[in-house]
């Protein structure tokens, strides 16, 4: 840790030069180098890619040495400029922060469907409307922000009636059993197989406030089946997980955890795998009666087949 | 529509040991994303090729959330271990410090091919060999 700050070093160029560029920034900078897209081409359906320049970044340690290195750093550059023409590098004082929690200032919740928002337990819910479920952001999978995570809040949020008990196969997080409970579900029970995110999703419980409705176990759909926890079925299934992983559950029974005129919604699905969700759905007497997208990702709400 | 891209960060780091301090902080801080998050799964990632630079390019979306992909070691870090030396020209207009052969132009840019923005190998190999020039490394015809 640099006591006197940092001095930033950043330079745009274009993307053949970058590495070369980072290769000099590494030599005199500490802990590493960033290469940083300035602008971004998304098609209206696929993934972003990083076009035009890109900005190379990297930081001195702000001690006594900085300004020897900074002179050595601007010669191998002006060197590098002989060969193909570099802009002048930008250098900006950076005071020493604490970056763990620097972050939060910059972090936006999320708003999800009707009347849901996502918000880390650290942060004031602004938005009083909104039903608050607290959960603190990570990786995109499991936190909230994931398109398949929000596909099932909305089909929940349509779907669940008040009163009603849940079931959430493969809760992870916790976070739809904790939708579920704030959404005015009775009893809801949320199973998931990684002993290690039930207990992080019995914290996530106790931050929402939700211990009281929400029992978690470890465990997937044949111990359910098996009556191992209070409820064995309910109106509203829950599953949210991959295509492969939600065909082995209802290989292994999740219908039967449906009550009667009951709704099983399930995401996570790919496109490409929608058809096989299909069919297995159909093979068990049940239709998809709501289907929703968001980019390549499907989520469904179905119920048992009319005769 | 798919989930909106905010800006694609790629950080060459030291495999196993990203702290929050600059450049990882700042870098993220800046996208609102959890930085212990990654660090903690950076680390857990690369902590078994302890040594080597190892990039993570970490794809932000407008709602701060993130996911990231490990990359292949930076082409320079690949032309110095070829050529065999310490560090790249700090003149390299003037001064060459090493040569590669064409052979290993052809091996680095085989490792690279999938993160560079090349369509085909001869492409690759040219952005390799730009990037050789660049650092004072030759390459022997």
């Amino acid at each position: 840790m640099s006591e006197t700050g940092w001095l930033e070093v950043s330079i745009i160029v274009d993307g053949e030069l970058a590495e070369a560029v980072a290769e000099v920034l590494a030599r005199y900078t500490k802990n590493g180098v960033v290469i940083e897209s300035t602008a971004i081409d998304q098609p209206e359906t696929g993934a972003g890619t990083a076009v035009g320049p890109m900005r190379v970044c990297a930081y001195l340690p702000a001690d006594e040495e900085v300004e020897d290195k900074k002179q050595r750093l601007l010669e191998a550059l002006w060197h590098l400029g002989q060969i193909q023409p570099l802009p002048e590098p930008e250098f900006k004082h950076i005071e020493n922060t604490n970056w763990m929690q620097a972050w939060k200032a910059n972090y936006k919740p999320i708003v999800v469907g009707q009347g849901l928002v996502v918000l880390p337990a650290w942060m004031d819910a602004a938005d009083s409307e909104r039903v608050p479920i607290r959960i603190d952001p990570g990786m995109a999978f499991g936190t909230g922000t994931h398109p398949t995570t929000q596909l099932a809040l909305m089909l929940m949020e349509t779907h669940l009636q008040k009163g009603q008990a849940a079931i959430d196969i493969g809760c992870g997080s916790g976070i739809l059993s904790i939708a579920a409970a704030k959404l005015g579900a009775g009893d809801v029970l949320g199973v998931d197989i990684d002993a290690e995110a039930v207990e992080n999703a019995q914290n996530n419980l106790l931050v929402n406030d939700v211990t009281e409705q929400v029992t978690l176990a470890v465990g997937s759909v044949p111990e359910v089946m098996a009556g191992q926890y209070a409820i064995k079925q309910a109106p509203l299934v829950v599953a949210n997980m991959l295509a492969h992983l939600l065909l082995k559950v209802i290989d292994q029974g999740l219908i039967d955890l449906v009550a009667q005129q009951g709704i099983l919604i399930l995401s996570g699905i790919l496109d490409e795998r929608e058809a096989e969700i299909n069919h297995a759905l159909e093979k068990q007497g049940f239709v998809v009666v709501e289907r929703l997208e968001d980019g390549d990702w499907v989520g469904f709400a179905a119920r048992q087949k009319e005769d | 529509m798919a989930k909106k891209v905010k800006a694609i960060v790629k950080l060459e780091l030291d495999a196993g040991r990203a702290s929050p301090a600059p450049p990882v902080g700042p870098a993220l801080a800046n996208h609102g994303i959890n930085i212990m998050a990654f660090t903690k799964e950076y680390n857990a990632r690369t902590s078994n090729r302890m040594g080597e630079v190892i990039p993570a390019e970490i794809t932000v979306f407008q709602d701060s959330s993130f996911t990231f992909v490990l990359k292949s070691p930076p082409t320079a870090v690949l032309l110095k271990k070829a050529a065999g030396v310490e560090a790249g020209s700090g003149e390299p207009n003037r001064e060459m410090v090493g040569s590669v052969t064409r052979d290993q132009v052809r091996e680095i840019a085989d490792i690279k091919m999938n993160d560079l923005n090349a369509n085909d190998m001869d492409a690759a190999m040219r952005q390799i060999e730009g990037t050789a020039r660049n650092m004072g490394i030759r390459v022997e015809e």
